[in-house]
């Protein structure tokens, strides 16, 4: 069933002869428990594709339906609700709160939105992330890793309908990067949400269902990896 | 409150100078109302005393009581509940080494605004006096023989009264005889019926006279034309103002900054979906715990230091104007965050992305 689909979804940015075409005419479908990775260099227009997928910046035509419900037809007001609500976020960096602990970062959505995860469910997050160490501990005090790992946690922790991974990795060694990948893999199948993950990072792909190719706004598939 | 108090509790030092800041402000602002209080009350308190609704003058005195003179027989023309006859003359009062710059009332000890005697005894006799109590400061005490600078006549302390000061100078209230033998002197006999001016009581003000060569000036506005009292209320008022709009503005700038060190991390929380109203609501939640934590320590540091200081200084704390001025610090402050608001609102998610 899918979750997010993209119909025609193009945007450019200026007009005449400065007109840049950061997505050309984009048809994309996720469904539910897929691990997808757009792959592509920077400036490729990945990070458009994401942020109009994630409801942040409006297409310049077509329509993107979120859950069935079409984010080009909302105003910003609306959308934030549609992201509180379907969609987690996972950006490169600071995507922590730099003055709350871990914990209180997952009690900041408990304030501002119903239906996250339930007490046991919070600590069975905890113990699969292996961050239960970490609950006092400040996003200064962690280490690279710890803080992606939180930034998931975070992510996750309002059951969200889709995952949005902006580089999840960058910041990280191979072997957390592959651990990163991991968990997502693993949170994925086990909560039958969607995760998307826009990377320039091609060791990545082994984790995923799909991968998409990103070349000069133009989304091609490239179908099942090879593993 | 949630996002605002966690943040106060990770960055304390940051927190507490804003507080202290806002501390020093309110300390200064509570502290310039005691003092515009006290100077008022230097000024006024005996005037307050008499709980009169007017005073009528000469209107050639234009509302200098000391300047205007007119016989007791006037008291016959004013219309009104109750009327009491005043004369008054400044002098310097001596006893000793002692000095001080006195106001003398002459009163009818039946009339209203005969002061209730707190030490003491009422005058019974001519040249005794019931003296301010801000006199003992000074040092005079029961029984004290003043001589008068202008005259050769001396008064008794028999009594004290409590609030009385005229226009800077303790008052020391006798009969009307006394103060015409202090005014006149030899010539008193043929002064007996010269007053300054008459204090009524009265609900409406605008019949009571008839004689057009009087005044009827109500008490507020008697006290605003003693000399200088309106000039130093109004550069204190003035200094208590601007006080508020520079704090307004501190808090302002403070939290400006603050927030705009934070823009993007306000961005990834607005890109999570976390509504931009629950921060701004953080922010004046924010603003509101520090300004009233800063008004607090301010309100009870002014009293620490209230209870120190020497009598000369003329503060006197009236604790209703400054709960007053604290509410109006804290909604100041508050006015301030109103920028750091629309800064908030303004912020787009996008740009926390890097997209």
């Amino acid at each position: 069933m899918a979750i997010l689909e993209m119909n025609q979804v193009t945007k450019t940015y200026g007009s005449g002869h400065k007109k840049v075409e950061a997505l050309k005419e984009t048809d994309f479908q996720a469904d539910k428990g897929e691990l997808i990775a757009v792959i592509g260099p920077s400036g490729s227009g990945k990070s458009t594709f994401l942020t109009i997928a994630g409801g942040l910046l409006s297409p310049t035509s077509g329509e993107i339906l979120v859950n069935k419900q079409d984010l080009s037809r909302l105003n910003e007001k609306q959308r934030s609700k549609i992201r509180l609500k379907e969609i987690g976020f996972i950006l490169q960096a600071s995507n922590l709160v730099p003055f709350l602990t871990m914990e209180n970062q997952l009690n900041l959505l408990d304030k501002v939105k119903k239906g996250n995860m339930t007490k046991e469910e919070r600590e069975q997050l905890y113990i699969d992330l292996g961050i239960s160490d970490l609950r006092s501990k400040y996003p200064a005090d962690l280490s690279g890793g710890e803080r992606q790992r939180v930034a998931i946690a975070k992510a996750i922790y309002s059951n969200p309908s889709i995952i949005l991974a902006d580089e999840p990795t960058a910041s990280l060694d191979s072997d957390r990067a592959y651990e990163v990948m991991e968990l997502l893999k693993s949170e994925t199948k086990n909560k039958n949400t969607t995760t998307i993950v826009v990377t320039h990072d091609t060791r990545l792909i082994r984790y995923c269902d799909k991968v998409y190719r990103m070349t000069d706004g133009v989304l091609v598939s490239d179908g099942q990896p090879a593993t | 409150m949630f996002l605002a108090w966690n943040e106060i509790k990770k960055n304390k030092l940051r927190f507490v100078l804003i507080i202290g800041v806002l501390m020093l402000v309110s300390y200064l602002v509570f502290f310039l109302s005691g003092l515009a209080n006290g100077l008022a009350s230097l000024n006024r308190e005996a005037v307050d005393k008499w709980d009169a609704s007017a005073i009528v003058l000469t209107e050639e005195s234009d509302k200098s009581l000391l300047q205007s003179t007119m016989t007791i027989d006037e008291l016959d023309g004013i219309e009104a509940e109750e009327k009491a006859v005043l004369g008054q003359i400044n002098a310097i009062a001596q006893t000793g080494d002692k000095k001080a710059n006195v106001s003398i009332f002459g009163i009818e000890k039946d009339g209203f605004i005969m002061p209730n005697v707190i030490e003491g005894e009422e005058f019974s006799a001519g040249n005794e006096v019931v003296a301010a109590d801000s006199l003992k400061d000074d040092g005079f005490k029961l029984g004290d023989k003043l001589t008068l600078s202008s005259t050769d006549e001396s008064l008794t302390i028999v009594g004290f009264t409590d609030e009385a000061r005229f226009n800077a100078a303790p008052v020391l209230y006798g009969e009307l005889e006394t103060f015409q033998r202090v005014k006149f002197g030899e010539a008193a006999e043929a002064n007996s019926d010269q007053i300054n001016g008459i204090v009524v009581r009265a609900t409406g003000l605008s019949n009571i006279v008839s004689d057009d060569e009087l005044e009827v000036i109500e008490s507020e506005a008697f006290i605003e034309n003693l000399p200088g009292y309106t000039e130093q209320s109004l550069t204190l008022n003035f200094m208590i103002y601007f006080l508020f709009i520079i704090s307004s503005v501190i808090v302002a700038i403070f939290l400006y900054v603050l927030t705009v060190q934070k823009i993007s991390m306000f961005g990834v929380m607005k890109a999570q979906g976390i509504p931009s109203g629950y921060l701004a609501r953080s922010v004046i939640a924010q603003t509101f715990m520090l300004a009233a934590a800063g008004v607090i320590v301010g309100f009870i540091l002014t009293l620490i230091s209230g209870a120190f200081l020497p009598s000369a200084v003329p503060v006197a704390f009236d604790i209703l104007t400054m709960i007053f001025y604290g509410v109006i610090l804290i909604g100041v402050a508050i006015l301030g965050a109103v920028f750091s608001v629309l800064t908030i609102v303004k912020i787009d998610p996008l740009k926390a992305i890097g997209g």
